[in-house]
């Protein structure tokens, strides 16, 4: 992927098979923001969804909205179509951000505006919202720094 | 029988490794409950137990049907996790069938279609539904991609390059070449590695276990028993099963430490507490090789070395059949077939018989044989 070059987001493509416990991340997303479930009586995040607290298993789970900033934690270029739908989007990124507002949390992805060759583990990548109207909203990461 | 008498592997059985099989699933795992039964020197009616994983064949080739088929009369059988764990545990549950008296002599099987069936094992993972809500949306999906990202990582913690990953495909298919029968039939330089398809990076073609169809199977029962059957048995020394407590949907990507897999070291614990052998004493280990990868960070999870160094440890001994560690003997997922493991056992057996011919370790006296299905990991010790 050359500096500066767009990949088409494709994560907004099956947003009809999502999860009801997905709906209020997609929610946010349509809001331009990023929340995950933390339990209120042990404070933990947990992702994905379920229904208790997985570390205290408390039914007191809220959303809560987390600064949409984080850091690489690992990505890989697929280049090999699983499934015909993807077919015309190789290659693409796929990645796991962090975030500090979130502990325990590694977030799936796909990062675009990428520079190949500037991509590292550890560097800082911000949320690049699109679709406000909820039903195709869609997020994806870019390199805050090196593209 | 004895506290102490062992339990024994009498009777393996499997069909030839194929990427796709002119028979369907229940043919190919009757063909190979058919030869186990009969390497033992046994008739299917001497069966009274059954034990296969709990996922993947009781929804496709189910204990029931076994049982009409062969004729059998069972007052036992049992299922536990899925996959590579699953087979690679099986024996523990047969041993406790054998010990309780519950059953004499215990049928184990697996096979999958995944060569066949439209979208084969990435398939399988549709059954997570965060998977399919979730990450498939994000062309995230295909087992491949999610061990990429472990690969990377792994690199970065530890200096992994692409020639330690390398080194475990090439060794492998030599290994496999060895058989005579393996699916994987071309030869593989590290020039011929570093010049193939990459599927996610930074895993290429020979990083990926093929697809198969195919099945395998192995009959237990006792060390008394085993005593007048046909072929020399091989002892089950010791088994483990552990696990990491999450679900199938997180545990690619939410574990807490992605670089390591915790339910294979407590599963190698385990197998070694209960067969009283230390790593040091095994002479070859059949581990589940999905990918170059996993099956590195296995060897050190289950303790042959620490955390970070297994490319460095696999180097210095060697894992041909003629090195001093040697690993996937009959080339393993990766080149020999991709039956979820099934196929590990039935070579340690074949090992450990002195029957592989080619590819037979020298004096194989332990074997071990790792199954991973994440978030489940069983380790099996077997003995002569």
């Amino acid at each position: 992927m050359m500096k500066g070059e767009e990949i088409t987001m494709i994560n907004s493509l099956d947003l009809p098979s999502l999860l009801p416990e997905f709906l209020p991340f997609w929610e946010s997303v349509g809001r331009s923001r990023l929340s995950f479930p933390r339990c209120t009586e042990c404070g933990e995040f947990h992702w994905y969804p379920m229904v208790r607290c997985p570390h205290c298993q408390s039914s007191a789970v809220e959303w809560s909205d987390v600064e949409p900033e984080g850091e690489l934690y690992s990505y890989t270029k697929v280049c090999h179509p699983f499934g015909d739908k993807l077919k015309e989007k190789v290659p693409y990124f796929v990645a796991l951000v962090t975030f500090a507002g979130a502990p325990g949390i590694r977030l799936v992805t796909n990062l675009v505006e990428v520079d190949e060759d500037k991509l590292r583990i550890g560097m800082p990548v911000k949320a690049v919202f699109s679709g406000a109207d909820g039903e195709n909203a869609s997020i994806a990461f870019r390199p805050l720094v090196g593209s | 029988m004895s506290h102490h008498d062992p339990v024994c592997i009498v009777g393996i059985g499997e069909t030839p490794p194929v990427r796709r099989s002119d028979k369907n699933l229940r043919q190919l795992v009757i063909d190979a409950s058919i030869e186990a039964i009969a390497d033992a020197g046994l008739s299917p009616s001497d069966i009274d137990g059954i034990v296969t994983d709990s996922v993947i064949m009781p929804n496709s080739v189910p204990h029931e049907y076994v049982a009409a088929q062969l004729g059998i009369d069972r007052t036992f059988d049992a299922a536990l996790s899925y996959g590579g764990a699953g087979i690679v545990c099986a024996p523990m549950l047969a041993e406790m069938a054998i010990r309780a008296g519950r059953a004499k002599n215990v049928l184990c099987y697996f096979g999958v279609d995944w060569g066949s069936i439209p979208a084969g094992p990435y398939g399988f993972h549709d059954l997570y539904p965060a998977k399919t809500a979730y990450e498939k949306p994000f062309g995230f999906s295909g087992q491949p991609s999610y061990f990429a990202l472990w690969a990377r990582r792994y690199m970065h913690e530890y200096g992994l390059k692409e020639e330690d990953l390398a080194m475990i495909a090439v060794n492998q298919r030599k290994n496999a070449l060895l058989t005579g029968r393996s699916q994987a039939r071309s030869e593989l330089t590290l020039e011929d590695y570093m010049n193939s398809r990459v599927i996610s990076d930074p895993l290429r073609v020979p990083d990926c276990c093929l697809i198969s169809d195919g099945a395998g199977a192995f009959v237990m029962t006792s060390a008394e028993r085993a005593k007048d059957l046909r072929k020399p048995p091989v002892n089950v020394l010791g088994v483990g099963f552990a696990m990491e407590t999450m679900t199938g949907d997180d545990i690619f990507t939410q574990k807490p430490d992605l670089m390591h897999i915790p339910g294979a070291a407590e599963a190698g614990r385990q197998a070694c507490e209960r067969s009283g052998i230390s790593l040091d004493d095994v002479d070859f280990a059949e581990i589940y090789d999905c990918f170059t990868i996993s099956c590195l960070m296995q060897i050190e999870d289950i303790g042959f070395c620490k955390k970070g160094e297994a490319a460095d440890f696999l180097r210095s001994k060697g894992t041909t059949v003629d090195g001093g560690f040697p690993v996937n003997t009959h080339g393993g997922l990766l080149s020999y077939s991709y039956r979820l493991g099934v196929e590990h056992v039935v070579e340690a057996v074949r090992q450990l018989r002195g029957e592989a011919g080619a590819n037979q370790v020298k004096n194989a006296r332990i074997g071990l044989v790792g199954g991973l299905s994440m978030p489940d990991y069983g380790v099996a010790i077997l003995g002569r």
